[in-house]
């Protein structure tokens, strides 16, 4: 009796009950949208109207059915984020890197770094395609500026944050510098590096998706497009919303299984 | 009763062959007209944290800096760990600048906090300094457990430092600065964020790896009762400015325990040193 | 040590403006001498000098202020919108902590779903609310912001009603507070610098999401939607210049918001941490 009490109030079963609450409220206005509006399958139809367009084996395309259609793009899509995250992760850590070894750097650096996070670089998705004139290395490209600002100054914030009483021991020991950076300063700022890679991540997916629909040429932006202009089923275009959502909580989990595989001892308190 | 002071006479007999035998060394630390001045923030005069400091400390000595916040007691530790530059005057190590001694890695530090990685096990936080030392693997796990075991946290080596008490983290923090096999203790408030049980067991740890390590330690405290309980001599230090206004010897026997604090001559020696600040 | 420090000039401070403005005369020297076209291996046709982005914006201040205002009240309006309905459900997360805190779970999720699969739906949802197609197309617009904003302002909220110093409640709690009281005394004022935690994240990321959801959008105004609209039609120019306005944009508003911060947290800073 005890065994099943908790189990119910288990913080699982509270975030199971939420996700049921969710699904009721959108099965209530999707019934009222099925009773107002003429086309409900474009405004919001039943998920399980969804999940059957998963399932189904019409061909969509000629060739592939809905959810081929959207996993293949995906696949197209996050190839291309995850070499943009790839990059601008290096591209940033780079910069932290030579902004906490050079004060001048740092002093260069650190204003266009405030800077950068106020303006919308997403906005300038479609100029970024026009100079490079390739929609991949647009994708790469905006992606990796997403990814490099928050990786480089969550990084430098880690960097700073080392107490001044451990820089102190690593003196008394007269640490060599690569050894400063490669026991202390590296292994500290972890945490803080893994902060800027959850909050890129996603975006740097949000970004391809969106570059993706600033052209034809495959992505799950272009086939969102195309849905959404009546090319194939509306369907495809529901899958895209669940299929993009997804994707982008399980970049989040990757960098959270990463980080408990880079640093063992989460549990740390700092 | 009669037979505990019996051991303690021979005890203390043997520690006074030794301490005279390096005594004829001469002196192992000597500081000289020593002052440091920080410049005001504000722009204003400068503030005078230490003002000509004279002090000779011998080899194997335990010499306690001891005084109020300001007095400048962190200020000379950390002068002699090359933490700090003097303004005018100047440290000598054997014949050494602090620098040099610093190059050698001579100097083993534990801080008020123990300042532990909290990415590292205890047994690789014992480990890192040896690792800096480029000391071979084997003879780092060896050293590792026998520092462990010094100061009874062998079977902790696995744990992380957020898994272990204030009083077990610092005793990491002296094990990994006497792991390196430095010829100088610093110790710089070491136990002041610790409670009064806890501090007190730390004592009686701490004398009895003195007795076995032979070091030179200065400790740094603000604690009068603990500067008397450990030292051979205890340095007094005033503020505004910061000066040695008295050097007291401890002439209690050893080795002490922690009823020695119940003595007439502790107490004495308590009262004697507290009665030397001046301008407090 | 909380002395307050005097403003001096330091060779460190010199340095720390002086080093970025060079950098940036560089990069604005490199640009309208062409270098920068060489670099990227573009031309003046599809990045225009500096002059002439600014010529442009010269000479359109009519055009560009109308977008400028579509896009602000949308980014605006989503903000407060979504800020208010943030931090009210922060407060009943909080009444009901347990259910709350999972809640809040289900809802951090939302961070990770792309903002281009939400604003097509919201169009969608919208279609019916008004005749007009610029008021729907406004509805449907500041309800993506709305979203967004809601996200991070619920969790933070929650956070600075929960998250108490030490002892402060039972301190309340020893002169008999009731819950009212604790809230208004003790809750309220401790959230405020997580409100703002909030807001930092919100307001660049209301401005995103109003421009990306003017790409979907039904009616074609809004600075984000020129930009598309601009280079579709080859004018890059012009895409150019309403660029450098959004990035003002978004510049001014941080900068109102750093501002406001200052006054109202103005005692507070040492508790927690900028960046």
């Amino acid at each position: 009796m005890n065994q099943i009490k908790k189990i119910v109030q288990s913080k699982q079963m509270v975030t199971f009950a939420w996700i049921i609450g969710l699904v009721a409220v959108w099965e209530i206005i999707a019934s009222y949208v099925e009773k107002t509006k003429r086309t409900p399958d474009n405004v919001l139809p039943h998920l399980y109207q969804i999940v059957e367009s998963v399932f189904s084996p019409d061909l969509v395309n000629g060739s592939q059915t809905a959810i081929q259609i959207v996993l293949s793009n995906a696949g197209i899509t996050l190839f291309r984020a995850a070499i943009g995250f790839v990059i601008g992760t290096a591209i940033g850590f780079l910069l932290a890197l030579l902004m906490n070894m050079f004060t001048a750097a740092e002093k260069i650096a650190f204003p266009y770094l405030m800077i950068i996070q106020m303006i919308p670089i997403l906005g300038m998705a479609p100029i970024v395609l026009a100079i490079t004139k390739d929609i991949d290395t647009s994708r790469i490209v905006i992606a990796a500026i997403l990814t490099f600002y928050p990786v480089a100054t969550n990084t430098l914030a880690g960097f700073k944050s080392v107490e001044k009483e451990k820089h102190e021991l690593m003196y008394s020991l007269a640490a060599r510098k690569r050894d400063i950076y490669k026991k202390l300063l590296i292994p500290s700022c972890m945490p803080y590096f893994f902060t800027g890679l959850k909050i890129s991540a996603p975006m740097a997916i949000t970004a391809s998706i969106l570059v993706d629909t600033l052209q034809g040429g495959g992505g799950l932006g272009c086939m969102l497009s195309q849905s959404l202009k009546h090319a194939m089923t509306i369907y495809v275009f529901w899958q895209i919303v669940f299929v993009g959502a997804i994707i982008g909580i399980l970049s989040y989990a990757l960098m959270t299984l990463l980080e408990r595989l880079v640093s063992p001892n989460k549990k740390a308190k700092r | 009763m009669v037979g505990m002071k019996n051991t303690n006479d021979m005890d203390n007999s043997y520690l006074n062959n030794d301490m005279s035998a390096t005594g004829e060394i001469g002196s192992e630390i000597t500081i000289e007209n020593l002052s440091i001045q920080f410049p005001d923030k504000d722009g204003g005069a400068p503030v005078v944290a230490l003002q000509n400091v004279n002090l000779e400390i011998k080899p194997g000595e335990f010499i306690t800096l001891v005084g109020p916040s300001g007095c400048g007691k962190t200020t000379l530790l950390r002068t002699i760990a090359d933490l700090q530059q003097p303004t005018t005057g100047s440290v000598n190590i054997r014949g050494k600048s602090p620098r040099e001694i610093r190059k050698e890695k001579k100097f083993g530090i534990v801080f008020q906090n123990p300042v532990l990685y909290d990415w590292r096990t205890v047994r690789r936080n014992v480990c890192m300094p040896m690792e800096l030392m480029g000391i071979p693997k084997k003879e780092r796990t060896a050293r590792v457990t026998k520092m462990l075991e010094l100061v009874g946290l062998y079977d902790f080596g696995t744990k992380y430092p957020h898994e272990l008490s204030g009083g077990m983290q610092q005793r990491v923090g002296i094990a990994r600065a006497l792991a390196i096999r430095p010829e100088i203790l610093l110790m710089d408030e070491p136990f002041s964020a610790l409670d009064e049980f806890t501090k007190e067991k730390l004592h009686v740890d701490l004398l009895r790896i003195w007795s076995k390590t032979k070091k030179t330690i200065i400790f740094v405290t603000h604690n009068i009762s603990e500067a008397v309980l450990l030292s051979d001599r205890v340095v007094v230090l005033s503020p505004h400015p910061g000066r040695v206004s008295a050097i007291v010897d401890i002439d209690l026997e050893r080795p002490r325990g922690l009823e020695i604090k119940d003595t007439d001559k502790f107490n004495a020696l308590v009262s004697k040193v507290r009665n030397s600040f001046e301008g407090v | 040590m909380n002395k307050k420090k005097h403003r001096k000039i330091t060779k460190d401070s010199v340095t720390s403006v002086l080093y970025p403005l060079l950098f940036g005369a560089v990069i604005v020297v490199l640009w309208q001498t062409q270098i920068l076209h060489k670099i990227l291996g573009t031309d003046t046709f599809v990045l225009p000098l500096p002059d002439r982005i600014f010529t442009i914006i010269g000479d359109n201040m009519g055009a560009i202020m109308e977008n400028v205002k579509a896009t602000v009240i949308v980014s605006l309006g989503g903000l407060i919108l979504g800020s208010a309905l943030g931090y009210l459900l922060g407060m009943i997360a909080m009444a009901f902590p347990k259910w709350g805190a999972g809640g809040l779970t289900v809802v951090s999720a939302f961070n990770a779903v792309p903002i281009i699969a939400i604003a097509p739906i919201l169009n969608n949802l919208t279609k019916d609310f008004s005749e007009d197609a610029n008021t729907r197309s406004m509805i449907a617009k500041t309800l993506v912001v709305t979203i967004t904003c809601t996200v991070a302002m619920s969790i933070n909220a929650f956070r600075g009603f929960t998250e108490l110093k030490p002892f402060s409640l039972d301190l309340m709690k020893s002169y008999a507070a009731n819950k009212a009281t604790i809230f208004f005394k003790l809750r309220v004022p401790n959230s405020l610098p997580y409100v703002f935690t909030a807001l930092r994240v919100s307001v660049p990321a209301s401005i995103i999401s109003a421009l990306v959801s003017e790409y979907f959008a039904e009616y074609i105004i809004g600075v984000g939607r020129q930009i598309r609209e601009n280079i579709v039609l080859a004018q890059y120019a012009t895409a150019w210049a309403y660029i450098v306005v959004a990035c003002a944009i978004g510049i001014v508003l941080y900068l109102i918001l750093l501002f406001a911060e200052g006054i109202l947290l103005k005692n507070r800073r040492p508790r927690w941490k900028s960046v």
